[in-house]
This record gives C-alpha cells, sequence and structure tokens, in this order.
C-alpha cells in the first residue's frame, strides 16, 4: 500500500483480483469502498490502511480477497500482491492488528492479523467498520 | 457386538428414539381430545413397549427402566382400571420428557466415550441449530431421506442463481456480437427451462410444511390452559403449506406468543364461557394457506375479543389521538409498545414481549400481520409473509451513478414527476396521492451520496402507515433479485436489506423501505399540518380473478406483481395441464398464458378451454416471444382474446390489454 509492504499468510488469501466492479455501499463507513461480485458471492472492499487507522487509500487498482471468521473481505491494495517467504522478525510493529516486521529481501514487510483487523474492526463496537458515516463511499 | 457395531446401533436408536417420542407426544395430545379412545391407548402402548425394546438392546438401561415403568402406568389405563384424564395426560407427557432428556443423555454421553467426543471440540465457527440433542450422521435415513446442512443448501441456490445469470449474459452476446435472437434457438430455450425448472427446485428444499412446528404450539397452548383453568380445543388447518425453513423459524416465537396470547387473554374460563352463551370449551385455530407468493397464517380464538374502547382509552394516555380512528384503525394500536390487550399485566403470554415485539419479527421476515377482533366474538391474528426470503420481486431504479432494488411490495406507485400536481411546503416537495399530500426527497440526497439533483420519475413507498415519495433519475425496470445478507462483517445498516447480483455481474443494493422512509424523515423539517401518513388506502382499481400460466418462475411472479398491483386477484400454474386443472376447479376471468410449455402448451390451453362450455365466458390472452404471423394468426384460430409480443412487453401494455378483455366483457 503506497511505499509500505504488508503481508497476509497465504492460507487466509482466497483469491487476487484486479479493480473489480464495484457498487457503493450507502450510507456505510468510509472505509467500506463497496461491494463487489465474486463468482456470486457479495464480497465488501474495505481500505486497508484506513483499517489499521492510517490515511485512505487513494486508489485500488488490485483486491486481495481474504477469509475471515466473519465473511470475506476484500483488502485494497495498490500494487499487484505477490507470494513471497518472509525473512527473519526484524522487530514488533506498532500499527492496530499487525502482528510484527518481518524482512523480505531487502524490504520490510508489517504482517497483518486479519482476524484481529476485520473481526475487531466489528467487535469494537464504536471503532471503524461500525460507525456509519454520511458520507459517500466514493 | 463390537464397540464400533453398537455404536451405530445406538445411532440409529437416537434416529428411532426421536421419531417415536415425536409421535408419542402427538398421541398424548390425541387421547387427551378423544377420551378413553382404545385405538389411541393400544397405539401409545405399542410405541412405548417398542422403545423400551430398543433400548434395552442397545444397553440403554435407564431407557429402558423409564419406559418400563411408563409402560406400567399404561397398563392401568388399557386395562380401563383408571379412566383419561388432564392430570394422566399431564403425567404422560412427563414422562416423555423425561424419557426424552434420558435418550439425549444416554446417545450423547455413549458417542464421546467411543472415541467421537462431540463435547470437547469447541463449537465456534457452526452456530449449531435449535438444540438437536440428538444428530444422526449425514448419511442415508430409513425413510429414504438425507440429512443435509443448510450452508450446502444456500450453496447450491448461490450457484444456480450464478449458472442463470451466467446464461442471460451469454444470451446477450449472442444478440451483441452474432445478431442471433436467443428466443429464437431451441437449445438456448431449452437450457433457459431446464434452469428456470433447477432454480424452482432447489428454492423448494428449504421450504418445509408448517406442521413442523404446530406440535410445539399445541403443547403450549395445552399447558397454558390446564394452568390457567381454561378448556381449549386446538385445530390446524392447512398444516402441509410449505414456506421457507428460515421464515417459518422467525415466525416460530412469534405464533407461540400468539397463540398464548389466545389462551391467556382471548378464551374465558368455563364458567364466564357458559354465562355467555357459549360451549365451556373455547377453540383455536392455526389456518395456514398459500395465496400467490406469500403464505397466510392466522390464528384465530372464539374468546372474548379485544376491548377497542380500553385500546383506546390506552393509547390517550400514551398521548395517541384516536378520535379520528375507526374501530378498525384503532385495534391496529395493540402493535404499538406499551398498549396491551390484556386487562392486567401478566407473564403468561408474553415471557416478556409485547405485541410491538412480534411485529417487530414479522417485519423482519419481511411480513406483515393485521388484527382483526369482535367483542364478545373473538380475535383474529393474520400473519402475512412471503413463502421465501431469497427471491425478492424487486422495482430497479437508476439513481445517481448506480441502480438500487425497491422491494416490490413496499411499492406504491412510480410516476413521472409531473409539474402540474406537484405542491411545495418548507423546502420540500410533496405529490398528491389519493387526496393526501406525500413529500418526497431525492433518492440519492436522502442516501447521503453527492449528486446532482434528480428529475426523473418519483417512487412512493410505503411502510406500515407512512408513505414517503423519492425521485430517482429512471426506473430501470422490475427484477426478481436474490436477496443475500451482507454478512457480519459490514454493520446493520438501517436503509440496506441485503444485495444481489445483476445479470451483468454488478453488485445491485436492494434498500429498506421503512429504513428508507425514517432516515428521509429526519434528514429534514416535516411540513407541519400535512404529514405524508395515510391511513386511508386507495380502494383497487380493478377487481376480477386471473390465471398466469408460465413455466418460467421468474416471469409468473413479475405478472403477479404487476397484476395485484392494479387490483386483480392471481393464481398461478406451471404450465397449461395445470391450469386446465385449476380452472376446472375454479374458473377465472382472464386466462394470460406463455406459448412454450411442457405437456400441454398456450395453444393447446386456449383450444381446451374453447370447447370447454363452463368456461366459454373465460377470456385469453397469450404472451408469446414468437413474433411471426403465423403464430399470431395460430393463436387467434385457437380461440385466444389476445396476442402480446414478450419483447414489446411492458407494464402498461400488459395492463392495457387486460383492462380491454376485462372491460368490454363487464
Amino acid at each position: 500500500m503506497g511505499p509500505d509492504l504488508y503481508a497476509v499468510p497465504m492460507d487466509g488469501v482466497r483469491k487476487v483480483v484486479r479493480a473489480p466492479l464495484l457498487t457503493k455501499l450507502p450510507t456505510a463507513p468510509a472505509l467500506v469502498l463497496g461491494l463487489f461480485n465474486l463468482r456470486g458471492e457479495i464480497v465488501p472492499l474495505l481500505d486497508t490502511p484506513a483499517l489499521m487507522g492510517l490515511s485512505r487509500i487513494p486508489d485500488w487498482p488490485f483486491v486481495a480477497v481474504v477469509r475471515s471468521s466473519l465473511g470475506l473481505a476484500g483488502l485494497a491494495a495498490t500494487a499487484f500482491p505477490e507470494p513471497a517467504a518472509l525473512g527473519e522478525p526484524v522487530g514488533p510493529s506498532e500499527s492496530p492488528a499487525t502482528a510484527g516486521t518481518y524482512a523480505v529481501g531487502g524490504r520490510l514487510a508489517v504482517l497483518l492479523d486479519i482476524e484481529e483487523l476485520l473481526g475487531g474492526a466489528s467487535r469494537r463496537g464504536n471503532h471503524l467498520l461500525a460507525r456509519p458515516s454520511m458520507q459517500g463511499t466514493g | 457386538m463390537s464397540i464400533l457395531d453398537l455404536e451405530s446401533f445406538r445411532v440409529l436408536f437416537a434416529q428411532e428414539a426421536e421419531g417415536r417420542l415425536a409421535t408419542l407426544g402427538q398421541l398424548a395430545l390425541e387421547l387427551e381430545a378423544a377420551g378413553n379412545d382404545e385405538g389411541i391407548i393400544a397405539a401409545i402402548f405399542r410405541e412405548v413397549h417398542t422403545l423400551k425394546g430398543s433400548a434395552a438392546v442397545v444397553g440403554f438401561g435407564e431407557v429402558s427402566g423409564c419406559a418400563h415403568r411408563l409402560e406400567q402406568r399404561l397398563e392401568a389405563l388399557r386395562s380401563g382400571a383408571s379412566p383419561v384424564s388432564s392430570e394422566l395426560v399431564d403425567a404422560l407427557l412427563q414422562a416423555l420428557d423425561e424419557l426424552s432428556a434420558l435418550t439425549a443423555q444416554a446417545v450423547g454421553g455413549e458417542v464421546a466415550e467411543v472415541g467421537l467426543k462431540p463435547l470437547t471440540i469447541p463449537t465456534v465457527s457452526l452456530p449449531s441449530p435449535a438444540a438437536p440433542a440428538v444428530r444422526p450422521p449425514a448419511g442415508t435415513h430409513d425413510a429414504g431421506v438425507v440429512m443435509v446442512p443448510l450452508e450446502r443448501l444456500d450453496e447450491l441456490i448461490r450457484l444456480v442463481g450464478e449458472s442463470a445469470a451466467a446464461h442471460l449474459r451469454v444470451g446477450r452476446l449472442l444478440w451483441e456480437r452474432l445478431g442471433l435472437e436467443p428466443a429464437g434457438i431451441p437449445e438456448f430455450s431449452e437450457l433457459s427451462r431446464t434452469l428456470n425448472d433447477l432454480q424452482e427446485r432447489t428454492m423448494r428444499t428449504r421450504m418445509v410444511p408448517v406442521a413442523t412446528m404446530t406440535d410445539q404450539l399445541h403443547r403450549a397452548v395445552r399447558d397454558l390452559a390446564r394452568t390457567l383453568g381454561r378448556e381449549v380445543a386446538w385445530e390446524v388447518r392447512g398444516g402441509d403449506t410449505e414456506l421457507d425453513r428460515g421464515v417459518l423459524r422467525q415466525l416460530s416465537d412469534s405464533l407461540l406468543h400468539l397463540v398464548r396470547n389466545a389462551v391467556d387473554h382471548g378464551v374465558e374460563i368455563p364458567e364466564e364461557r357458559v354465562a355467555a352463551g357459549k360451549p365451556p370449551q373455547g377453540n383455536i385455530l392455526l389456518h395456514a394457506m398459500q395465496l400467490g407468493s406469500e403464505v397466510v397464517i392466522a390464528v384465530t380464538d372464539d374468546g372474548r375479543g379485544i376491548d377497542v374502547s380500553r385500546v383506546r382509552s390506552q393509547a390517550e394516555r400514551q398521548g395517541i389521538e384516536t378520535a379520528g380512528l375507526s374501530d378498525e384503525e384503532a385495534l391496529q394500536l395493540v402493535f404499538r409498545s406499551g398498549l396491551s390487550t390484556a386487562h392486567f399485566v401478566s407473564d403468561v403470554s408474553g415471557r416478556g414481549v409485547g405485541l410491538d415485539v412480534v411485529e417487530a419479527s414479522v417485519g423482519a421476515a419481511r411480513g406483515r400481520i393485521e388484527v382483526r377482533s369482535v367483542a364478545g366474538k373473538g380475535t383474529e391474528f393474520r400473519l402475512i409473509v412471503p413463502i421465501s426470503l431469497a427471491v425478492l420481486p424487486c422495482l430497479v431504479v437508476a439513481a445517481g451513478d448506480q441502480h438500487f432494488a425497491l422491494p416490490m411490495h413496499s411499492v406504491i406507485l412510480a410516476r413521472a414527476d409531473h409539474a402540474g400536481d406537484t405542491a411545495h411546503a418548507e423546502e420540500r416537495s410533496a405529490v398528491w396521492i389519493g387526496g393526501m399530500p406525500v413529500v418526497v426527497s431525492s433518492l440519492v440526497g436522502t442516501l447521503g451520496m453527492p449528486s446532482t439533483p434528480p428529475a426523473g420519475p418519483v417512487v412512493i413507498l410505503e411502510s406500515g402507515a407512512r408513505r414517503y415519495g423519492f425521485q430517482v433519475d429512471a426506473l430501470v425496470g422490475q427484477r426478481d433479485v436474490v436477496v443475500k445478507d451482507l454478512g457480519q462483517l459490514l454493520p446493520r445498516l438501517g436503509v440496506v436489506q441485503g444485495a444481489g447480483v445483476d445479470p451483468d455481474g454488478a453488485v445491485l443494493v436492494v434498500l429498506d423501505a421503512s429504513g428508507l422512509i425514517e432516515r428521509a424523515w429526519q434528514s429534514g423539517p416535516a411540513p407541519a399540518d400535512s404529514p405524508p401518513t395515510s391511513a386511508v388506502r386507495e380502494p383497487p382499481p380493478a377487481s376480477g380473478v386471473i390465471l398466469v400460466v408460465d413455466d418460467a418462475l421468474t416471469v409468473r411472479e413479475l405478472q403477479r406483481s404487476i397484476l395485484e398491483r392494479a387490483g386483480y386477484r392471481v393464481r398461478l400454474a406451471s404450465d397449461g395441464t395445470e391450469a386446465l386443472a385449476a380452472l376446472i376447479g375454479e374458473p377465472v376471468d382472464l386466462v394470460l398464458t406463455d406459448v412454450e410449455m411442457p405437456r400441454l402448451d398456450g395453444f393447446g390451453l386456449t383450444e381446451a378451454i374453447r370447447s370447454h362450455p363452463a368456461m366459454a365466458n373465460t377470456a385469453v390472452l397469450i404472451l408469446s416471444s414468437r413474433a411471426s404471423d403465423e403464430d399470431r394468426v395460430r393463436g387467434m384460430e385457437a380461440g385466444a382474446d389476445g396476442y402480446i409480443i414478450k419483447s414489446a412487453f411492458d407494464e402498461r401494455g400488459l395492463l392495457t390489454a387486460v383492462e380491454q378483455l376485462l372491460g368490454s366483457r363487464g
């Protein structure tokens, strides 16, 4: 996302899709970018950095569809998500719903905790996903 | 017998016991109604005896011991030593409850011991259905029934829907790329038909008869009547009426509430009934029937009725003006929270919930509830719910830069915004509907989405007694939407009911009428003296009974919704043979039929109607995708009164043709 690398465990990834046809979901929180159709299943596309409390994503040419106990979700990405093996953990991470920083080649990647990112967001009640917003989602 | 063998027999026993205990429960209630009926007593005895034997074979000593004690008590009954009484039935039912608990315990414990240990597995992911003590494995049942998890059925429904959508896309491609009319390709039509059939059958797999929950209601009525000293006869009609399992489950608490209400607040004590010139025993009737794509479940009692003046005075105390309401309208106030049909508050009927909760839960099943009551004569509550939650007829509109679906059952009418009959008050515009002003807002504006003010048609929605107009950019058409829940990940949004997938693959958001009206109402000042609510409905502008014959579910439902909104009563048949059978049973004013159908086609049906003297007055309108002149001539020769081409088909055209045919006969 932007210049930063984030990682999700491969077994939690259902599919990677290129900019899906998006339908806006009125009155939803701003970090719900919309809904798209994944072979008959309706999947919400979420603003990944906004989920972690960072600034909103400018555009989303790619989407990683991840599985969670609350259902499928699309995580917006600015660059093509690629498989990679994480190297040694190099330290902790600061953002919520992350599980440490790892070396990948010459770069650093922050490992996301999908359940915490999605489940946590919906459980925390007055945070993030559970907060309706008046503004449009475009 | 090896341990494994024994285990599989115990699972079999669990299945058997479940069936026998259900039968026994039913027999016990029948016995109470019938008195000393030797046949019923013998049947009870037989069931208990068999259960005892089976339990002993698989080594469930406690179960067989309990059955044995029950058998001994029944012996006295069989020999005539003790008569059938309510106390005896009480004891019998209690013994059955005990047997059922012991069986569950025995089976659960033993299975775990053999190594499956289902109790130690944390059950986080799968929500288990209402505590089935016995869970037979998914395998073949001896009655030729396979147990299938609900999720698997839903998956099937989703895939069938997806196939139908893909098929439509292929049809569009054929037309756009190759210039071929899909309806003219037999293989394509064949596949359409098969997919339609498949879709309908798949939906049916989720349907269960109403009778699956009436025993539970009967037991509740019986137990409560015993506690309160009432005499109540329970009757069920139309128990084989089927509806979606999810809908029925959503209704079960409401029905339980209503029947308990009927015992508690409806049926009087025997002395009071006799004094009022009624038989001492009251009646509670549950009557289920299918009407079009809806199921009506009525709970009727012949008790004291609801005292409308009490409802009025309670409402007035809450600050609700009732002077302008007719008795029937005032009666509907019982669904307001805080109002009760009881003379004093008791915990019996409601278990702490009131009729407002019943109304809310019926609303959640996309249904509605009505009440009728005559003082001294009785009360009837009617729950009207869609057969299935899966397919929802919708009006699709364009607003902002996307499409939205509005549930057809909430749409009162849709029309162009004629400047002539709009009024303005406090920066809101209103249109006149049936002599009442209805406030209009922009749909996208209400949804909080950026847009330019729309100048298109206005769609009037109704929820409860409230009406509100929403201006959109354009009407797109009517569509049956397979509505899905948005899942647990997203918060509940008041204005969104769910979403479906368009044939072109885009997600279609289905809006919720009551949430929309609520939001529109809150987002601006209301005109002080012209509330948009109207308890007065327009009289149906048209009347007559129409039989719609088409093998495609979607087409049938679409026509049904168009005709019903125009005020006609509609019956349905899926081919010519079925239509003829329906017509012989009860004639109609007009038959609207497709041409290509299995068994008996539209031309054959028309000829059969014309050759039947009793149906000489029935008008026949053929609706076909065949545009050739030969076909039109053939339809006329067969005796049809009108012929409409499907590709030229629109709502107005259909209604005009129907009006002409019915009007000219008038």
